[in-house]
């Protein structure tokens, strides 16, 4: 398979009898795992804590690597290097994104890091960048951040912004991992609200990690039901 | 022509802030412990050189990058127990400089080239050698400005940034490379079992010092270049080996550091609770 540019024909995502183990221990962390999730869709992975969502999420962009079966991004391989190009058109938000009070980057300079991986050499970041950054954090209405240092930032500011950087890149798909973890109900309703409307517009695949599903459920296309590593229901596929 | 001490001088400027720059990135990638077994994979590198009567920097640079190549493709493949896989690398080398010292014709500790290999020794630096200070020197600040953003983006945070297709396998290994270039490069200035002290000891101090990664990475290359001056400096003057002067100097400056900040910390803290 190819890695497609532009809003993949194929499935964004594909798990084949993947099992995934930690280092050092015994049991695989997910286990025996298909899924094929097709382009356009807004994805909701549930299931209690242990269950295997962040580690379902992480195989999916490759960064655990299946010891047994196979796994797709985009159409590449997530064991081999050409996942590095196919991460090019992917967002992440992940679960420990706090960072501590003396973390001095700046929200806005956070968020141009996002643009980091498509610059060449010496290229510094441009007008069109600067406005997806104001864009984005429009979006989540966050512009007034974008001055202060990350560290003084509180827990849902500082999720705030990286949710921000996610859609900046204006990814092909995005995953966030528990997006909605230190949020407060209004902001919840406006993110849940946003990638709805991103899945929309841009023709996206977004995967959203949740075990609390009442901010998400309303907007997902598919369910994926996790217990003990285990797929044990899909909806909607 | 720049005579001894000048070309000393030069080299200890230049070794102290390219250490120190390198020594940053080492700390935030957190490939503390590979830059620590490459160093001594240098030291066994120049003790074979010794050996077979090589010039001891090139067959350190040999040793090193080797190691740092094997390191960097063991890491990105291997999870569990990395940290032992660097010890096991360390503790070899260790034992292979050691055997190759017993080995070499030079009998006695002292002898000039075991010592300046093992000591350090202002008499090391040549015009040839600077040169390639110089150049590496050059190359890391190249590669650090050319890639800006991608080894901020990894500093902020490792894992986000490989997430969104940033390789930071490559850059991690390109790190290495220039690691061990630079420990071997400066290796005969501060002697092999104290040449890591300049990537660990001014990085220590800086985060002390300064919050922002940028200022870190400039007042570490700062400290880095004081103290092998500095170290340099009371070498000559009390007829002491430079290695063991700089080390002494520079952990100094990290004791001064701590307190420094717990003064910082300590007035804060008093004067909030004046204003509460």
């Amino acid at each position: 398979m190819q890695v497609v540019r532009g809003i993949p024909k194929g499935n964004v995502v594909e798990l084949l009898g993947v099992y995934v183990r930690y280092s050092g221990s015994d049991r695989p962390a997910i286990l025996d795992v298909n899924l094929e999730v097709p382009p356009k869709r807004l994805v909701l992975i549930t299931g209690p804590n242990g269950a295997g969502k962040t580690t379902l999420v992480e195989t999916c962009l490759g960064l655990l690597k299946p010891m047994r079966g196979r796994a797709f991004l985009l159409g590449a391989d997530t064991s081999r290097r050409e996942v590095v190009q196919a991460r090019r058109m992917c967002s992440y938000v992940p679960q420990d994104f706090m960072k501590p009070p003396y973390e001095s980057y700046l929200a806005e300079h956070v968020i141009l890091l996002g643009f980091s991986a498509y610059k060449a050499p010496f290229e510094p970041v441009n007008r069109k960048e600067r406005e997806r950054v104001l864009w984005a954090t429009k979006l989540l209405g966050i512009e007034e951040l974008l001055s202060k240092p990350m560290g003084t930032l509180s827990g849902g500011q500082q999720q705030k912004v990286l949710i921000a950087r996610a859609l900046a890149r204006r990814p092909m798909v995005a995953f966030f991992d528990e997006p909605f973890a230190s949020l407060d109900r209004e902001s919840r309703t406006l993110v849940a609200e946003t990638l709805r409307k991103y899945v929309d517009s841009q023709g996206a695949t977004v995967f959203v990690v949740s075990h609390d599903i009442s901010p998400i459920v309303g907007h997902a296309d598919i369910t994926v039901k996790l217990s003990d590593g285990r797929i044990t229901r899909v909806e909607g596929c | 022509m720049l005579n001894i001490f000048s070309m000393a001088i030069l080299a200890a400027i230049l070794a102290g802030c390219l250490c120190g720059a390198i020594g940053f990135h080492v700390n935030h990638f957190k490939v503390t412990t590979l830059s620590f077994s490459i160093s001594h994979a240098a030291l066994a590198g120049a003790s074979i050189g010794i050996v077979l009567s090589l010039d001891s920097t090139y067959s350190a640079m040999a040793a090193a990058t080797s190691s740092a190549l094997l390191l960097g493709l063991i890491f990105s493949r291997v999870e569990r127990g990395r940290e032992l896989v660097s010890m096991a690398v360390f503790s070899t080398s260790s034992a292979i400089a050691l055997l190759a010292i017993y080995m070499s014709t030079a009998r006695v500790l002292a002898t000039t080239s075991v010592a300046t290999v093992l000591w350090g020794s202002l008499l090391a630096v040549t015009p040839q050698k600077l040169i390639i200070l110089l150049t590496v020197t050059i190359l890391f600040l190249l590669y650090i400005s050319a890639f800006r953003m991608h080894i901020d983006a990894i500093l902020y945070d490792k894992k986000l940034a490989e997430a969104e297709g940033i390789d930071v396998q490559a850059h991690t290994l390109t790190l290495l490379l220039f690691t061990s270039i630079a420990i071997a490069s400066t290796l005969k200035l501060t002697g092999g079992f104290l040449v890591f002290t300049l990537l660990y000891n001014p990085v220590a101090s800086a985060s002390q010092l300064a919050r922002g990664a940028r200022h870190q990475l400039i007042l570490s290359s700062l400290l880095g270049s004081a103290s092998a001056v500095s170290g340099l400096a009371i070498s000559y003057l009390f007829n002491l080996p430079v290695g063991a002067a700089i080390t002494l100097l520079s952990s100094l400056t990290l004791l001064i550091s701590y307190g420094v900040r717990a003064t910082v910390e300590r007035t804060r803290l008093r004067e909030a609770s004046k204003i509460n």
